[in-house]
C-alpha cells in the first residue's frame, strides 16, 4: 500500500487528501446520517446589528446568526404588533435585512423591539434609553470630530509638551517615565482586551467575534514587529524615535477603538450625560502624550518639530476616525477586529519598550514608574 | 464614583462630548414629547400581511356566525336528539400573518365548533381522539358524574373514542373544553368551543355572533404573544364585521384566555344589555365594558343607530395591541 502511494505523481498525492475530505463532506450532507438527532424545532437566532432612531421612526439592521433559516413574520414594538417594512422576511444563515417602522418612541424611555418568527419565537432587543440617533450630516460629523479632538488629539498634544522637561531629566527619571509608559500601556491593554471581548460577545455568534478579535490582535503583533525590524534595519530613525513612533501607533490604534466605542454608544442611545466627564477623559489621555515622548528624553539630538506633529497625529487623530466609523458604520464584527488590532499593537509596543530597557528593568525607578503608570491611569479614570 | 468602569465612563464621556459640541455648534435638535405626538398619524399598531384562512381550514368571519345544530332526530318520547362527532387533531394554525402555532384542535379549528341546542334537547357527542395525547370534552352545564369529561370520567385515550350524553341545560351561553392534564397546556393549545343552549321560549330575533376571546403563547414562556376574538389577531380589523343599523345584535362572548386572569370587551359609541352567562331572559346590566375571568361568558345585546365604522376591543390595552382589536362596519 505504502509503496503504491509512493509511486503516485506528486500532485496527485497532494490533491488526494483534499478530494477525499470533499467526498466525505458530500456524502455526509447527502446521506444525513445524524438526521434523527435533529428532530427538534429549528434553532432561530437573530442578531440586531444596528438600530437607528430618528423622529418617529425606527430602523433596524438584523442578521440571522443561527444555523437554520429564520422567517421574521411580525414586529412587536413595546409589546405591540406594529406596521413595518422589511426587505426579506426569510433569512438564510448569515443573511441580513433591514426593518423600518414609524413609531412614536419617546426620548429618555426604554424601548423594546421583538421580532416574531414564523414559529412564534420572539427575539427581543432592548434599548435602555431611547435617544435620537445622529444623522450623517456636516454638523454631526463636526460634533463627532470635536469630540474626538477633545478626548484624543488635544490631551495627547498637551502631553507631548512634557518633552522639554524630560530633556533635562536625569537618567533615573527617564527610566521612571519609560516604566511609567509601560504601566500605562499595560492598563490600556487590559482595558482594550476587556472591551474588545465585550464587543466580540455582541457579534453574531456564527461570525465568531472572539476569533475576529484574536486575528486582529495577532495581525497587529506581527505587523508591528515586521515594521519595527524593517525600520531598524534601515537605520533611518534613532532607536528612541522608533520607540516613540511605536508607542504612538499603539496608542493611536487604542484610541481608534475608543472612538468607535464612543461613536457607537452615541448612535445606539446607550449614553448617559455629564460634561465634566470629558474633562476627566482629557486628563486621562494627557498621560498618553507623556508616554509617547518618554523614550525621547535620552536622545542625543532634539527631534524636529515635524516628528512631534506626526506623533500627536498618529496617536490622536484615530479617535476622530473611530468616532465617525463607530457612529455611522458600526458593526460588532468590525468593532471586534478594531479592538483586536489595538490590543495586539499595545502588546507589541509593551514588548518593544520592555526590551529597550531590559538592563534597567529591576531598578527602583523602573518598578516605581510602572506602578505609578498603572495607578495614574486608574486614578484619572476615577476623576471623571 | 468608585463603581465607574471604563466602558460606562467612555459612554458618558461620549455623550458629554456630543452635548459640548451641540452647545458650540448650536444645531442639534432635542426631541420633545410633542414632536413625537405629531408622528402618531404614521404607522400604527397591527400586523403586516394576511392570514391564509384556506390553509387554516377556517375563517374567523364564518366562525362568528356558524352554529352546529348536530344531526337532529327524535326519540320515542318525541324529544329532539342532537348527535355530533368531534375529532381531536394536531394542526399548525396561522394565528397572525406568518406566525404559526402548533395547535391542538377539535375538528381542525380553533375554537372548536359552536354547539347549539335548545333547553331540554338530548345531546350525544362522540369524541374521537386522533392525537398522541389523552383528551376530553368537559361541558359547562348539567350532567351526571360519568359524563364530566375529566381524567377518570370520559377521558379519551389516543386512538379511542367516547360518547358524552346529557340533556342541554340550563339555557345560556356556555362552553366546553378539554380537561386532560396538564390542564393549562390542553386549554391554551386550542381545545375549547362555544356551547349555546337556547331557552324553550326562544329569544327575540337578532343577528347572533359567537366571540371566543382567546390567546396564544407562541413561544411557550407562559406569556401570550397573540390575543384575539376567534383566534386570528386583528382579524376583524383587516375585515370588519358587517352589521346593519337598527338591527338587534346578540353576541355570545366567551373568555378562554389562559395565563391572564382577566379579559374584557368594550364597545365604542354604544352600550349593551348584559345577560350574565346568558341564563336570564332579562338583562342584568346596561354597560359598555365587561370584564371576565377564564370560562366566564356573557350574552350581550346592542343596536347601532347610525352607520359607520365602530371599534370594539379588550380594555386591557396590552391585549388590544397584541391582536384583540376589532371593528363593526355598520351600514
Amino acid at each position: 500500500m505504502v509503496a503504491r502511494v509512493a509511486r503516485l505523481p506528486n500532485w496527485v498525492a497532494a490533491v488526494l487528501p483534499a478530494l477525499l475530505i470533499a467526498a466525505l463532506v458530500f456524502g455526509f450532507v447527502k446521506l444525513d446520517p445524524i438526521g434523527s438527532l435533529r428532530e427538534v424545532p429549528p434553532v432561530e437566532a437573530i442578531a440586531f446589528e444596528r438600530t437607528v432612531l430618528t423622529e418617529g421612526h425606527i430602523s433596524l439592521h438584523v442578521r440571522n446568526d443561527g444555523p437554520d433559516p429564520v422567517t421574521i413574520a411580525q414586529v412587536m414594538i413595546d409589546d405591540a404588533y406594529w406596521n413595518h417594512e422589511i426587505g426579506d422576511r426569510t433569512l438564510g444563515r448569515l443573511e441580513s435585512t433591514s426593518i423600518d417602522a414609524d413609531y412614536p418612541w419617546a426620548a429618555g424611555n426604554p424601548l423594546s423591539i421583538g421580532l416574531v418568527t414564523s414559529t412564534g419565537i420572539v427575539i427581543q432587543h432592548n434599548i435602555e434609553v431611547a435617544s435620537l440617533s445622529p444623522s450623517l450630516d456636516g454638523s454631526t460629523l463636526g460634533i463627532y470630530a470635536l469630540l474626538g479632538l477633545y478626548i484624543g488629539v488635544i490631551p495627547i498634544a498637551v502631553g507631548l509638551l512634557w518633552f522639554p522637561a524630560l530633556r533635562r531629566a536625569s537618567q533615573k527619571w527617564l527610566t521612571f517615565f519609560l516604566a511609567f509608559t509601560v504601566g500605562l500601556l499595560v492598563f490600556l491593554l487590559v482595558d482594550t482586551v476587556s472591551e474588545g471581548l465585550d464587543i466580540a460577545n455582541q457579534t453574531a455568534a456564527a461570525l465568531n467575534g472572539l476569533g475576529v478579535f484574536f486575528i486582529g490582535a495577532l495581525l497587529a503583533v506581527s505587523g508591528l514587529a515586521w515594521l519595527s525590524s524593517a525600520l531598524d534595519a534601515q537605520r533611518k530613525v534613532t532607536s528612541g524615535l522608533l520607540l516613540a513612533y511605536l508607542i504612538a501607533s499603539g496608542i493611536g490604534l487604542h484610541n481608534l477603538g475608543e472612538g468607535l466605542a464612543v461613536g457607537a454608544a452615541l448612535t445606539s442611545g446607550e449614553v448617559a450625560l455629564g460634561t465634566f466627564l470629558v474633562v476627566g477623559f482629557a486628563l486621562h489621555n494627557t498621560t498618553e502624550g507623556l508616554a509617547i515622548v518618554a523614550p525621547l528624553g535620552a536622545e542625543e539630538e532634539r527631534p524636529g518639530l515635524r516628528h512631534f506633529v506626526a506623533l500627536g497625529a498618529i496617536a490622536g487623530l484615530p479617535t476622530i476616525l473611530g468616532a465617525w466609523a463607530g457612529g455611522f458604520a458600526f458593526s460588532p464584527v468590525w468593532g471586534s477586529f478594531a479592538f483586536g488590532i489595538a490590543a495586539g499593537a499595545i502588546a507589541q509596543v509593551i514588548w518593544a519598550i520592555s526590551r529597550s530597557m531590559r538592563e534597567r528593568a529591576g531598578s527602583g525607578a523602573a518598578v516605581l514608574g510602572f506602578c505609578v503608570g498603572l495607578v495614574a491611569m486608574y486614578a484619572t479614570g476615577l476623576l471623571a | 464614583m468608585g463603581g465607574v468602569d471604563r466602558r460606562s465612563f467612555l459612554k458618558r464621556a461620549g455623550a458629554a462630548g456630543a452635548l459640548g459640541g451641540a452647545a458650540l455648534l448650536g444645531s442639534r435638535d432635542i426631541v420633545s414629547a410633542q414632536s413625537m405626538h405629531d408622528h402618531m398619524g404614521h404607522g400604527g399598531h397591527g400586523t403586516v400581511g394576511t392570514v391564509d384562512h384556506v390553509r387554516n381550514g377556517f375563517n374567523p368571519m364564518e366562525l362568528l356566525t356558524e352554529f352546529d345544530e348536530g344531526e337532529v332526530s327524535r326519540d320515542l318520547s318525541g324529544r329532539t336528539v342532537r348527535e355530533y362527532e368531534f375529532v381531536t387533531v394536531n394542526k399548525d394554525i396561522e394565528v397572525a400573518p406568518g406566525v404559526f402555532f402548533p395547535a391542538w384542535t377539535y375538528n381542525g379549528r380553533v375554537p372548536g365548533p359552536t354547539i347549539r341546542a335548545t333547553e331540554g334537547d338530548r345531546l350525544r357527542i362522540k369524541l374521537v381522539n386522533a392525537t398522541e395525547h389523552p383528551h376530553s370534552m368537559h361541558f359547562h352545564g348539567f350532567h351526571i358524574a360519568g359524563m364530566d369529561g375529566v381524567p377518570g370520567a370520559g377521558e379519551v385515550m389516543p386512538g379511542e373514542s367516547f360518547v358524552y350524553e346529557f340533556d342541554a341545560e340550563p339555557f345560556g351561553t356556555h362552553l366546553y373544553h378539554c380537561h386532560s392534564l396538564p390542564l393549562k397546556q390542553h386549554i391554551h393549545r386550542g381545545l375549547y368551543g362555544g356551547f349555546i343552549v337556547d331557552p324553550k321560549k326562544g329569544r327575540p330575533d337578532a343577528n347572533e355572533m359567537v366571540m371566543v376571546m382567546n390567546a396564544f403563547d407562541t413561544n411557550f414562556d407562559g406569556v401570550n404573544e397573540v390575543y384575539a376574538v376567534n383566534t386570528i389577531a386583528f382579524a376583524y380589523v383587516n375585515e370588519p364585521i358587517p352589521i346593519r343599523a337598527g338591527e338587534l345584535q346578540r353576541a355570545h362572548v366567551i373568555n378562554i384566555t389562559e395565563f391572564d386572569p382577566l379579559n374584557s370587551i368594550h364597545l365604542h359609541a354604544n352600550f349593551f344589555n348584559l345577560f350574565r352567562t346568558g341564563t336570564s331572559l332579562t338583562p342584568h346590566e346596561f354597560t359598555d365594558t365587561i370584564s371576565m375571568g377564564q370560562a366566564e361568558r356573557h350574552m350581550i345585546e346592542f343596536t347601532y343607530k347610525d352607520p359607520g365604522r365602530f371599534m370594539f376591543h379588550a380594555h386591557q390595552t396590552e391585549f388590544v395591541e397584541l391582536g384583540w382589536m376589532s371593528f363593526f362596519e355598520v351600514s
